[in-house]
């Protein structure tokens, strides 16, 4: 009867055990979502405005022409930013140029972003009335032509596998305090990437600041919310790669607030000479 | 009987290894530790500039009284910077190790090093609470973090009283800071939510970002004060009174900026002020280049 009763806690026990480890590995025999929406780390949807706390006036008035302080510009770059000619722009059908991926995000104004279909995230910004479209999957854009917006290819990132020692940063402790290895973490998305390429030339700055058709904007989106006044933050990180224009990569980020509704939405045109 | 012993011996160490939550340091979800070099801008370097920060009158009144001069009394010559202020001005190299007990020699958190007057930060992530509201401030304050899934998300108290920006834009001793690391690969974007009901009338964040650089070597930090009298007369303390800074309007002239809106508040952080701006006088500008003294 003892010795059953032993076989009977073993068992619950073994249950129990496994239970935990396919939870705390995120249910590694499950198959993954199908759908990028169903997969999603986070709920990105709905309306958003720019908090202009950094580099203000760069991006809330049109800076001088000239001024493209802590952007590793190259000496093409130099040359180019040196020529811009806003009336020109807006007269030849270039007034878009600060409106293009790279700048977009940058203008002040207010996004909403929906789901177009469960593969591809819709992004609209009313500064400039542009739409930047997230595809997941590798499915390829409907056209190959360059655009404002280029071609952007979207992953939830952060589940990838770990680089050297993530997940076994030092030892553990235990807990009567006693060092302990521990099994390795099972590493859960939790950010947007978006890598974006087939761009039309544009600028990084209202103040004509270029770059080139061949640049690279990978993009970083973490969704957060503050324990003390309950909002929500979309915090997003730019890496431009643009050897034609840029000495080094150029790391820009951003933030924006959640918002309830679409009040306030106020869509513009492009606008060469207007800092939205 | 004696043989069932050691499977339910391995059964129950199963369970708990199944269950990081048990353990006092939660292993980390991603490795943050290295050098970390960093791609920092250095805004709000003007007198007068308070654009985009959410200050409230208190704040714009102490702001508006500091004199650049106060950087060269004795006291302030090797005075740090809090590490949220001093990760995104200077040349900000970064190094994060792991933190150890001095005695047991086990983990607790993790430590930030950076190079410029050499402060440092332990986070520690082993359940200690935050001490006593009384407890002594200090320039880095005390840290206590969290994983929250791949980003280390920790929250700052005990701040001794310092500035937001380098011209002056104060942060009260009760100013608390969250702070969330983020890994991108080779690239590391830190956010700051500055909470500070003494002086801000929302929470102000602020991010900036470091790539991987195993080769970094950051060199110490010599810092000489030289006696009292030699730069700034002594027993002077520089300082403008209220309603007496000749310089506040340098900064918003020489850039076409209307006055009110380098004033800074949380208005002034939103786009619908783009239109509000276009209402306001602007000082003429004596020249578009003022940029090109920085540049």
């Amino acid at each position: 009867m003892a010795r059953r009763g032993i076989l009977l806690v073993a068992a619950v026990a073994l249950l129990l055990s496994v239970h935990i480890a396919g939870q705390g590995r995120g249910g590694a025999q499950n198959a993954p979502p199908a759908t990028a929406r169903a997969a999603a780390a986070f709920d990105i949807t709905g309306y958003w405005v720019s908090e202009v706390t950094e580099k203000w006036r760069y991006r809330m008035l049109v800076p001088d022409k000239g001024d493209y302080q802590m952007v590793p510009l190259n000496p093409e770059g130099r040359k180019v930013a040196a020529a811009w000619d806003p009336a020109r722009d807006q007269t030849s059908g270039e007034a878009c140029r600060s409106y293009g991926a790279v700048g977009l995000l940058q203008v002040p104004g207010r996004l909403h972003i929906t789901w177009q279909d469960d593969n591809t995230l819709r992004l609209d910004a009313d500064s400039g009335t542009q739409t930047r479209l997230f595809r997941f999957g590798g499915s390829p854009p409907p056209s190959a032509e360059v655009s404002w917006q280029g071609s952007s290819a979207a992953m939830w990132g952060g589940g990838e596998p770990r680089d050297r020692r993530d997940g076994f940063g030092g030892p553990a402790q235990d807990p009567t305090g006693r060092l302990a290895v521990v099994p390795a973490q099972r590493k859960e998305s939790d950010y947007l990437k978006v890598t974006t390429t087939r761009m039309r030339p544009g600028y990084l700055q209202k103040n004509g600041i270029p770059y080139s058709g061949n640049a690279l904007l990978e993009e970083y989106f973490d969704l957060f919310s503050d324990p003390y006044t309950k909002n929500t933050w979309v915090v997003l990180t730019q890496v431009v790669t643009d050897p034609q224009y840029l000495i080094e990569p150029l790391i820009m980020h951003a933030h924006f607030k959640k918002l309830p509704d679409a009040a306030g939405w106020d869509p513009t045109p492009c606008r060469a000479d207007e800092p939205r | 009987m004696r043989a069932t012993l050691p499977l339910l011996a391995l059964l129950v160490l199963l369970a708990a290894g199944a269950a990081n939550a048990q353990f006092a340091f939660a292993p980390p979800a991603v490795d943050l530790t290295g050098e970390w070099a960093p791609r920092v801008y250095n805004t709000h370097m003007d007198i007068g500039d308070y654009t985009g920060m959410p200050i409230n009158e208190e704040g714009r009144l102490r702001a508006q009284s500091w004199h650049p001069d106060q950087l060269d009394l004795p006291e302030n010559l090797c005075r740090p910077h809090p590490i949220d202020h001093g990760l995104r001005v200077s040349v900000s190299q970064l190094r994060i190790t792991n933190e150890l007990d001095s005695e047991t020699r086990l983990p607790v958190g993790l430590r930030l090093h950076v190079w410029w007057q050499e402060p440092e930060q332990v986070i520690y992530m082993d359940g200690r609470p935050h001490p006593s509201p009384n407890a002594p401030h200090k320039w880095s304050g005390f840290s206590t973090g969290r994983w929250e899934r791949n980003t280390l998300v920790y929250r700052t108290t005990h701040l001794k009283e310092a500035y937001l920006s380098r011209t002056g834009v104060p942060k009260s001793p009760n100013a608390e800071v969250t702070t969330r690391m983020h890994r991108y690969g080779n690239l590391l974007t830190i956010t700051f939510i500055i909470h500070d009901p003494a002086y801000l009338t929302q929470p102000y964040i602020r991010e900036s970002s470091w790539v991987l650089d195993p080769n970094q070597v950051i060199p110490t930090y010599p810092c000489e004060i030289t006696p009292e009298g030699a730069i700034v007369p002594a027993g002077k303390v520089p300082s403008f009174l209220p309603g007496q800074n000749d310089v506040l309007r340098d900064f918003p002239t020489e850039y076409g900026i209307p006055f009110e809106a380098a004033l800074g508040g949380a208005e002034t952080m939103y786009p619908e002020y783009i239109k509000k701006m276009k209402t306001m006088k602007v000082a003429p500008r004596t020249t578009t280049e003022h940029f090109r003294r920085t540049q």
